[in-house]
Order: C-alpha cells, then sequence, then structure tokens
C-alpha cells in the first residue's frame, strides 16, 4: 500500500518534508470530490499555494480565513490478537460495523514485540488511530486504544460484553449513519477520564462527510463512567414516522430508544505517552487483575484443604502428648464367662 | 466470565495489586502470588496529571471546530448510580441517551439540517434481515407463550369456579326433590285422614306451571313463529327449494292438522293429479 501524505500538526517537520517534497514534484492542485474541491491540508506551504482555490469556494464552518478549515480525517485500526474467542471477535466486528471510518487488518500474534509490529501496520495502513482487541487465557479481554504516531494509548480490560447477535437487543440502524455521542459529565471531572473522553470522541465519531457516512442520525452512543468504568450502549433513535416533520413541535416526546448493541464496560488500567508504549502517564489504583482474582479464589480452595490436613495433624500431636490412663474397670467382667 | 451484565466488574476491596505492566509487553507470569493484598488503592499508581494534559492538548482538535463534527452531548447523572441494581443502571444510561439525542436534534433543527431518515429511504442496516427476522420470531414466541401461560391460568380458575356453581345446582336440586317428595307424604296423609273426600281442590300444591316443573322452555325466541318446529332453523335458507316445499307441505316444523286437511282450493286443485293413473311412481308401486 503507498503511503499517503500526513498532515498531522505534532510532526510539523515530517509534514513539511513531505510537503516540500510534492511542491517539487508536482503542484499543489485540489482534489475533486463529488461535492467540489476537497479541503485544503493543513501546510502552510500547500495552503499558501491554494489560497486562491479556497478563497473561490464557499464554505460552510465559520472559521477566520487564514486557518484552513477543519476537517476530519480520522481512520482508526481495528485489529485482535490471535487466538482470540469467538465473543470477543464479534464484539469487534460488531465495532468494525459501527465505524465506518474502520479499517481491518489481519490477527496479530501477542508476543513481545506486538507493539511495534502494531505501530507498523498502524502506519501502513495509514491510520490515525488505532482499537487492539488482545485476549488472553481465552479469558481476558484488554482492549488498547491509541492515537497513532504520537501517542497517547490507553490499555482497557473489557467486561460485560454483549455483542449484537444477541437477541434480546432489538433495535437496528442505518449502516454508516453518524452516531450522537453523549458522555456523562464526569468525564470532565478529572484530566485521566478527560483524554479518555477525547480520544473515545474522535474514535467513534465518523467523520463528517465521510464518503462511506449517510447523512441521517439514527442511533447514539452512550459512554457513562459508573464506578470507575465507562460503559458502552448503543441506541437506536426511534421516531415515528408521521412525527418526523414536526420534531420542534413535540414530535421528540414520542420518540423512544431501542438498543441495538454491543454493549461492554472499560475498565481503564494504564495510560501511556506513546503509541503503544512511552512512559506511563496514569495508573489506575484500584486495578486488580483477573489473574489475581482467580488466584485468590484458587488460594482460598486450597487453604480449605492445607486447614483440614493441619488439625488432623494437631489432633495427632495432642492424643500422643495426652495418652489416656488404662482402664481399671477393663477386666472387671472378664471371669464371668 | 464476562457475559453477564450484573456482575460487577472487580471487586475492589477484595484485593489490591498494580498490574506490572511494561510498556511493550506483560507476560502472564508477572502476577506470581507472592504479593500481599491491598484493601486501598495502591499509593504508588502513577498519576502524571501535567503530562496527560499534554498530550490532551496534543491530540485534541481546535477548540472552535464546529459542533457537527463532534455530535457530542453532555449529560449530568445527577446522583451515583448503583451499579450492581442492573434496572438503576440502564435506565441511567437510557435517559442520557434520550437526553442526548433530545439535545442534539434541537441543536440539528436550529441549525437547519435534515438528520432524520426519510421513510421511503432504504439502505444497508447494521444488522442483516435474516438476523432481525429471527429476533421478531423470538419476540412473537415469547408473546405467545406468555398469552398461553395467560390462557391456561384463566381456564383453571374458570374450572374451579365452575365446579363451586355446579355443587350449588346439585344441592339445589337435591333440596326441592325432598321438599316435593315430602309435600306429596303431606297430602296423601291428608287425604287419609279426611277418609279420601272427592275434591280437586285439595290436591297438593305442586306448582308444575311455575319455574321449577317439568316444563318447556318458554323463551321467546325471536323470528321464529310458534308452530315451527325447527326452531327457525328453516328459515335460514341452508335448505333447497324444494326441501322447503315438501317442508310446508308434509310438515316439518309447525302444527300438521290444519296442513293435511284439505280446503277449497285444494280440493279444486288438479295440478299433482295425474289423470290417466299410469304415473311410474304408480306403475313402479304395483311391480
Amino acid at each position: 500500500m503507498a503511503k499517503k501524505r500526513k498532515r498531522t500538526s505534532d510532526a510539523p517537520a515530517a509534514a513539511a518534508a513531505s510537503a516540500g517534497k510534492s511542491d517539487v514534484s508536482a503542484p499543489s492542485r485540489p482534489e475533486r470530490t463529488l461535492f467540489g474541491f476537497k479541503d485544503k491540508p493543513s501546510d502552510d506551504a500547500t495552503a499558501a499555494a491554494a489560497a486562491a482555490a479556497v478563497e473561490s469556494e464557499p464554505q460552510p464552518d465559520s472559521e477566520g480565513a487564514d486557518t484552513p478549515p477543519f476537517r476530519n480525517k480520522e481512520k482508526v485500526l481495528v485489529t485482535c490478537s490471535r487466538r482470540i474467542i469467538y465473543r470477543y471477535r464479534h464484539l469487534m466486528q460488531n465495532i468494525v460495523s459501527l465505524l465506518p471510518h474502520a479499517k481491518k487488518d489481519s490477527k496479530i500474534e501477542s508476543k513481545q514485540t506486538k507493539g511495534s509490529t502494531l505501530n507498523e501496520v498502524v502506519e501502513l495502513r495509514s491510520c490515525s488511530s488505532c482499537l487492539f482487541f488482545e485476549c488472553r487465557k481465552q479469558k481476558d479481554l484488554y482492549l488498547w486504544m491509541f492515537k497513532a504516531p504520537g501517542g497517547p494509548s490507553v490499555k482497557f480490560l473489557v467486561n460485560a460484553v454483549h455483542t449484537m447477535e444477541e437477541l434480546k437487543l432489538t433495535g437496528n440502524h442505518l449502516k454508516g449513519s453518524r452516531p450522537l455521542l453523549t458522555f456523562s459529565t464526569n468525564f470532565d471531572q478529572q484530566p485521566h477520564w478527560k483524554l479518555v473522553k477525547e480520544m473515545l470522541t474522535q474514535i467513534f465519531a465518523t467523520p463528517k462527510d465521510h464518503r462511506k457516512g449517510k447523512p441521517f442520525h439514527d442511533h447514539v452512543f452512550v459512554f457513562s463512567i459508573v464506578d470507575d468504568h465507562v460503559w458502552f450502549r448503543n441506541y437506536q433513535i426511534s421516531v415515528p414516522h408521521n412525527e418526523m416533520d414536526k420534531v420542534d413541535k413535540g414530535g421528540l416526546d414520542k420518540m423512544t430508544l431501542v438498543e441495538v448493541g454491543p454493549r461492554f464496560c472499560l475498565n481503564p488500567i494504564k495510560i501511556f505517552g506513546g503509541s503503544f508504549g512511552g512512559p506511563t502517564l496514569y495508573e489506575n489504583p484500584y486495578y486488580v487483575s483477573p489473574n489475581q482474582i482467580r488466584a485468590l479464589e484458587k488460594r482460598k480452595k486450597a487453604g480449605k484443604y492445607a486447614k483440614k490436613v493441619k488439625a488432623k495433624v494437631r489432633r495427632k500431636m495432642h492424643e500422643m502428648e495426652n495418652t489416656l490412663e488404662p482402664d481399671e474397670f477393663a477386666q472387671l467382667w472378664k471371669g464371668e464367662d | 466470565m464476562v457475559g453477564l451484565t450484573g456482575e460487577d466488574p472487580v471487586v475492589r476491596d477484595e484485593a489490591m495489586l498494580d498490574d506490572v505492566d511494561t510498556d511493550e509487553e506483560e507476560s502472564d507470569l508477572e502476577d506470581d502470588s507472592g504479593e500481599e493484598f491491598h484493601d486501598e488503592p495502591s499509593k504508588k499508581a502513577v498519576y502524571n496529571k501535567d503530562g496527560i494534559l499534554e498530550k490532551l492538548e496534543d491530540i485534541a482538535w481546535p477548540k472552535n471546530v464546529d459542533w457537527r463534527h463532534k455530535l457530542t452531548i453532555e449529560h449530568d447523572q445527577g446522583e451515583k448510580v448503583d451499579v450492581n441494581d442492573d434496572l438503576s443502571r440502564e435506565l441511567a444510561f437510557y435517559t442520557q441517551a434520550l437526553d442526548g439525542t433530545r439535545q442534539a436534534f434541537e441543536k440539528l433543527q436550529s441549525m437547519n439540517v435534515r438528520f432524520l431518515r426519510p421513510a421511503d429511504y432504504y439502505a444497508e442496516m447494521v444488522k442483516t434481515d435474516t438476523h432481525m427476522h429471527k429476533i421478531k420470531g423470538r419476540l412473537l414466541s415469547e408473546k405467545k407463550k406468555i398469552e398461553e401461560a395467560e390462557e391456561r391460568k384463566k381456564a383453571r380458575e374458570s374450572k374451579k369456579r365452575a365446579k363451586e356453581v355446579q355443587a350449588e345446582k346439585n344441592k339445589e336440586r337435591a333440596k326441592q326433590k325432598k321438599e316435593q317428595i315430602e309435600s306429596v307424604k303431606k297430602w296423601r296423609k291428608q287425604r287419609q285422614q279426611g277418609g279420601f273426600a272427592k275434591g280437586n281442590d285439595d290436591g297438593p300444591d305442586l306448582n308444575f306451571e311455575g319455574d321449577e316443573g317439568f316444563k318447556q322452555s318458554k323463551k321467546k325466541r325471536p323470528g321464529v313463529s310458534p308452530g315451527d318446529r325447527s326452531g327457525g332453523l328453516a328459515k335460514n335458507g341452508r335448505q333447497g327449494k324444494n326441501r322447503k316445499s315438501r317442508d310446508s307441505k308434509f310438515g316439518h316444523g309447525g302444527r300438521k292438522g290444519t296442513k293435511k286437511q284439505n280446503t277449497a282450493e285444494t280440493t279444486n286443485d288438479f295440478r299433482g293429479f295425474n289423470q290417466r293413473g299410469n304415473s311410474e311412481s304408480k306403475r313402479r308401486k304395483m311391480a
């Protein structure tokens, strides 16, 4: 796959270099799309070159003339580790179907070098963020969420998974319609939640005017922090058909939501500065790995047996120390037979 | 395992250990059981607030970005939600979604953007038609199950009630019979004492014409003439023309007496009379 020109603000040197290169090879020509010309990239050089084109076309975004209009070019790589179990794989596929701007890739071997492999793959697929589902011991699902070249990355433990295939969840919505994102207000209280919120927004919001997107809003995502976990829900918005034209006149009251799925719950473990690595910025003080919980349970069970053995030994010792005196009446009735 | 919604993902008080997590990779061997468990959050957990905020600024979209790019809505949950109470938790999520949707739709409405799918817009959905069919089937079968259970319950109750009613009726009947026998005996005794005096007026006061006696039901049948023996069935028109005419002639329903008698007209009516006297029916009879 060809490497595309980047326009990330956090790597200005590289961008400038690539922009310079492109200037040498060919004059920057506005790319044609269905709706007119594509918005200009943010590089200074190209922006100056294409200033005339920007001025000529009407801009819907209300921004200053000097700064190019914001354009969301998020691409999310979604992949998983090898030996993932079906349930978690279905969850991943559900998420792919919810994100029209997602790219799937083949499974990645979960070993020491998976971080660098993953970063390479993300760069090759020219994605700006990544969701990596890591399944361990055929039991535990970890979700890595990271922004591509410069980080940060967040590692979650995923609990309470329900996939879309479950028949209990009766809703349905258009594939590729842009979701509304609702966050609970406690996302704004602490810095690490703020970061998580920003990442969730960027990853889960379908870019505006995405070519696979549809121009309607018929589902809503819920991200809510309850008990220090991020809970995810996806609801279909169903408005009665005859009420559609009069949403402002009370049609909102008739609106109902039907759950579509999937459901999951994210427990943040750590936040790192880089992409899939780097300095640790946050550690969840309450986090207990599922391995420890299982070990504790096991040890409790093991303790039961050890106690029994101990009691047996103690009893034996006690009996040996305090031997019974010989019974003086033991011979009493012996002579009668 | 993870399948249940209700379970609390992490039991906090049980044990506390910080996950020994290297940046690149962690092995499963890391959590050996030699460490002790704490009841409180670990003190040595890293929390670099400045670093986080810096990173946040790095990745954040520009401040003045149009809301239509983000489509985010904040919702205040109010008081704390109990995680272990499935219903209240799901309700909190639902209200958050509903409230957020309302706010977002109002915003979109004020921007004069069309945002609802027209009724005749069909496109690919996230769930396939076969899957939705399955869901529908499940819903229907569930509904049917509930209905059946209710019906069974109703039948059971009505059966119970019917039993009671029947028992009551039997009792009533037995009582009546006893009374009548009693009254007959009494009357007999009276007659014996009175030396079998003639006279009808001192008969037993059995009211055969009353409601309880033997009698035909005198219910008024609407639309049925009093002489009709078929109980109005003949009028339903289910029978053929022939049958009807025969019935009217030979009587199936109604009193026969007057119908079979000749009247002035029928005596002079020779329609049904073969003058030659060698009709097929007669010949057959002779043979």
